[in-house]
């Protein structure tokens, strides 16, 4: 056998890889990205369960804190804002901007709704009644599972940039379209922590 | 033939199949053999005007260039199909999500969404698989189905839009029904290896199109030369040759993989009737796949390399016969409904859902299908009726499925349904019922668990203990799908916290054996923390020894005299045919048990039928079983692998 047979023979076996390689990549990482667009999804129900919550605790508390109409306003404001910007993210999980605005927008109704329960500290009637107790209860209980999945959700993210970056996917991934996945966080306001759920 | 047989055929099946593609990969290497022996021939013979002699032109036979071709072509088609199988490692989701399939959130409030998770649980409990996570592919209007995976544990059912707004309820039944009789027959492993399989010949043939379109660009450069444009001819004819082998290959492929599947479509169609007793159901979901334009065409890129899953004939009806993965619609139907006329609906409406409700309780508590149990303390048995219903789940197991779901306290059931909640529902049932231990078992959860899972395990933990005994394994497999969706870490966590919650009484019991070994067994493939298990032994003498062990757990755990116990186990092994002398009750430890059932699990699945038959014979020697020794046959089958509905199971009443 002449070298150019041998030369040629490495060529093909080189194709072979590359086109092999190409193709699982390819293939991995549509599955990566598929499993955190459905890692959204946990985090979008629970959201949405979130924000059809807020309305009646607000419905409750009217009755009750007649003098913090502001407050109660901007509580719903912001509950409206977050639900427009989960409708906005969840039609595509992972896109820096739509993350981005939905993380500030959570960030503002944690906020809000921190504060709402900070006044409702000076209203002893409200805080003993029983649909304001288990609107609470399921409230903190919804939060506890958005920050469940967001975990799962992140993981999933991570695992799909990093397979992004990686050699040698990091080569074609401009060219089969797998564009950078960004982090759900929710962004830090003035008064960050999860409403307080005081028994 | 129950499905241990079937499964049993399918595996010879899967042999015979390699062995038929081991006939090929020789076929294809003898074709290109012989064009690169054409393409150097040419190359020679334009050598040979300078009057160099060419040495392929006199004879046909070079060893050395066969082996360069047997090694190049083997070494493409064995990596490119070893590659496609780790791909698919991860089992059914990875299918799943190839196809674009978007997984179904178990809490959904979208009664279509409802109606196929409540069909695809109620399935799952009666044929005692674990219940798959269910995907829909949103952008395939047609009515068809998949099931996908390597095992019941990390199989999942994939639908497409179509199945959700255009069949009714017994109709999604049936189809269902169908693609359970692939999870329980051992079809998907095997149609996951025709994947792999098809794949490396298929790579053979997308090597030649590359090489022709590469050719296309460097083409003109390099004629300049003498030297070069021949290497360039010689490329050429290589790559058409690759791509015609290739092709041919191909078509042999895939004729074989149509073969294989048309044969268990018609089998899991029969399967579906005698599962749901309802004809009509699947019968109808047929008609209704007919008399659509769409028919059950999928769009997806995909669909021709998993054609051979699907419920109906994913490549459209039109197809050639030879190569169509499916049998004839008119003939399906016809083998279930004789009356069939060969005429399909001319249109087909969508079906409007109505939400599905739990009924109304009625006020006097009716005799629960799992009264016997509890009441009795022991439920009367009949060894062969309970292997019967393990090897072909019937009617009354769907009932008594039903009836475990409705009696699920809805705050439980929507608490196993998402990934938060279902974590927190197994570590209540871990929980003993014993108030110190359960103090102690919490004090461990709490400085593990975050603080938030462990207050919803204490609000699970009462509504836990007012569970029957008979509902409490169900809903470990009511969890499974919401548990798939933990990420790798919180997995990783979950599985210390549970291991944890076991030991800190520092004693196994069985219902903690059973729940960690059903949830590992199930979960740990999906995660990549292990493999499937392969089957390793295929004769009985060298498994007697951990048989033994097995049944000697098992007359100790049911029987209290020494002659009851003996009888038991004495039982169990005429069952099997053996003889073998019981061990001594400090043998029997869980560690031993566990060590014994990982042995008996590598057997095949005739074998696996014939230790299961042993098993139950054991504990039906008295005629009774006792819910301990039906949790024990649980926790053996969940080790075997063997799917196994709830054992006390009648009607209900």
């Amino acid at each position: 056998m002449g070298t150019e047979a041998w030369i040629l023979i490495a060529l093909g076996v080189i194709c072979v890889l590359l086109v092999l390689s190409v193709i699982g990549i390819y293939n991995k990482l549509v599955a990566l990205r598929n499993r955190f667009k459905n890692a959204f999804a946990q985090i979008d129900v629970q959201l949405k369960r979130r924000y059809d919550l807020i309305p009646n605790l607000v419905e409750v508390a009217k009755g009750y804190m007649k003098h913090e109409r502001e407050t109660l306003e901007a509580v719903i404001q912001a509950r409206n804002q977050a639900a427009d910007a989960g409708t906005q993210a969840a039609q595509n999980p992972g896109d820096p901007g739509a993350m981005k605005s939905l993380g500030r927008a959570e960030g503002q109704l944690t906020g809000v709704l921190g504060r709402l329960f900070a006044l409702s500290e000076n209203y002893p009637d409200l805080k003993a009644n029983q649909n304001m107790l288990a609107l609470q209860e399921e409230l903190s209980s919804t939060e506890n599972k958005v920050s469940f999945s967001r975990q799962a959700y992140n993981d999933a993210v991570m695992q799909y940039n990093t397979s992004r970056e990686t050699f040698p996917a990091v080569v074609f991934v401009g060219v089969l379209g797998f564009k950078q996945a960004d982090l759900f966080e929710i962004e830090e306001s003035a008064q960050r922590e999860a409403p307080k759920v005081a028994f | 033939m129950d499905f241990f047989e079937h499964q049993d055929v399918a595996r010879r099946r899967t042999t015979r199949l390699i062995f038929y593609f081991i006939l090929a990969v020789v076929a294809i290497i003898v074709a290109i053999y012989f064009v690169v022996l054409i393409a150097l021939t040419f190359v020679g013979g334009d050598a040979s005007q300078g009057g160099a002699p060419n040495p392929y032109a006199e004879t046909p036979w070079h060893p050395d260039l066969l082996v360069v071709v047997a090694a190049a072509t083997i070494g493409v088609i064995l990596l490119s199909s070893l590659y496609k199988t780790s791909q698919l490692a991860s089992g059914g989701q990875a299918v799943a999500l190839m196809m674009g399939g978007r997984l179904i959130d178990q809490g959904t409030s979208d009664p279509a969404e409802r109606r196929l998770l409540n069909v695809v649980a109620e399935m799952a409990l009666a044929s005692g698989t674990p219940v798959p996570p269910v995907y829909v592919m949103e952008n395939e209007p047609s009515i068809n189905a998949f099931a996908a995976g390597h095992e019941p544990g990390d199989a999942v059912i994939g639908v497409s839009r179509g199945c959700l707004e255009y069949l009714d309820r017994d109709e999604l039944q049936g189809v269902m029904a169908h693609e359970f009789s692939h999870i329980l027959n051992g079809d998907m492993r095997l149609n996951l290896r025709l994947i792999g399989i098809l794949h490396g010949i298929l790579v053979l043939t997308i090597l030649g199109w590359y090489v022709l379109y590469s050719l296309r660009y460097s083409g003109r450069s390099s004629s300049n030369s003498k030297g070069g444009g021949a290497i360039v001819i010689v490329v050429l004819i290589i790559a058409v040759g690759l791509l015609i082998v290739g092709s041919i290959g191909l078509l042999f492929g895939k004729l074989i993989k149509s073969a294989v599947s048309r044969q268990r479509e018609y089998l899991a169609d029969a399967a579906a009737v005698q599962f749901t007793r309802l004809p009509d159901g699947i019968a109808g979901a047929l008609k209704k796949i007919g008399g659509r334009p769409e028919t059950s065409k999928i769009e997806d890129a995909h669909a021709e390399e998993i054609s051979h899953m699907f419920f109906g004939s994913a490549l459209g009806s039109r197809k050639v016969q030879f190569f169509a993965t499916h049998p004839p619609l008119a003939e399906r139907i016809g083998r279930i409904d004789a009356s069939f006329d060969g005429k399909f609906p001319k249109r087909v409406k969508p079906v409007k859902v109505k939400p599905e409700k739990p009924k109304p309780k009625p006020k006097e508590k009716p005799r629960s299908p799992f009264d016997a149990v509890l009441g009795g303390g022991s439920t009367p048995l009949d060894p062969g009726g309970v292997l019967g219903r393990v090897a072909m789940p019937g009617m009354e197991q769907l009932l008594y499925a039903a009836a475990i779901l409705e009696s699920m306290p809805q705050p439980l059931g929507r608490a196993a349904s998402e990934p938060y909640g279902a974590r927190a529902v197994i570590y209540a049932l871990l929980l003993d019922r014993d108030a110190d231990m359960r103090r102690l078992q919490l004090d461990a959860l709490k400085g593990r668990a975050e603080t938030q899972s462990y207050r919803e395990t204490e609000r699970l933990a009462s509504l836990i203990d007012s569970l029957a005994d008979e509902a409490r394994l169900p809903l470990v497999e009511m969890t499974l799908p919401a548990l798939k969706q933990l990420s790798a870490d919180q997995y990783a966590t979950f599985r210390e916290n549970v291991d944890a919650l076991i030991d800190a009484d520092e004693k196994v019991d069985l219902l903690e054996y059973t729940v960690r070994t059903m949830l590992w067994r199930h979960l740990d493939v999906p995660f990549g923390l292990a493999k499937p298990i392969a089957v390793r032994r295929r004769r009985i003498e060298p498994l007697m020894p951990s048989l033994v062990a097995v049944l000697s757990t098992l007359a100790y755990a049911g029987q209290e005299s020494e002659a009851d116990i003996r009888r038991a186990f004495d039982k169990g092994m005429a069952e099997i045919g053996r003889a073998g002398s019981l061990l001594a009750k400090p043998d029997c430890s869980m560690q031993n048990l566990d060590a014994a059932l990982h042995t008996l699990a590598e057997a095949t699945p005739k074998l696996k039928r014939d230790i299961l038959g042993a098993c139950i014979a054991c504990v039906a020697a008295d005629g009774k079983a006792t819910p301990r020794e039906c949790q024990l046959v649980h926790a053996v089958a969940a080790v075997l692998g063997v799917p196994v509905p709830p054992i006390g199971a009648t009607a209900p009443v």
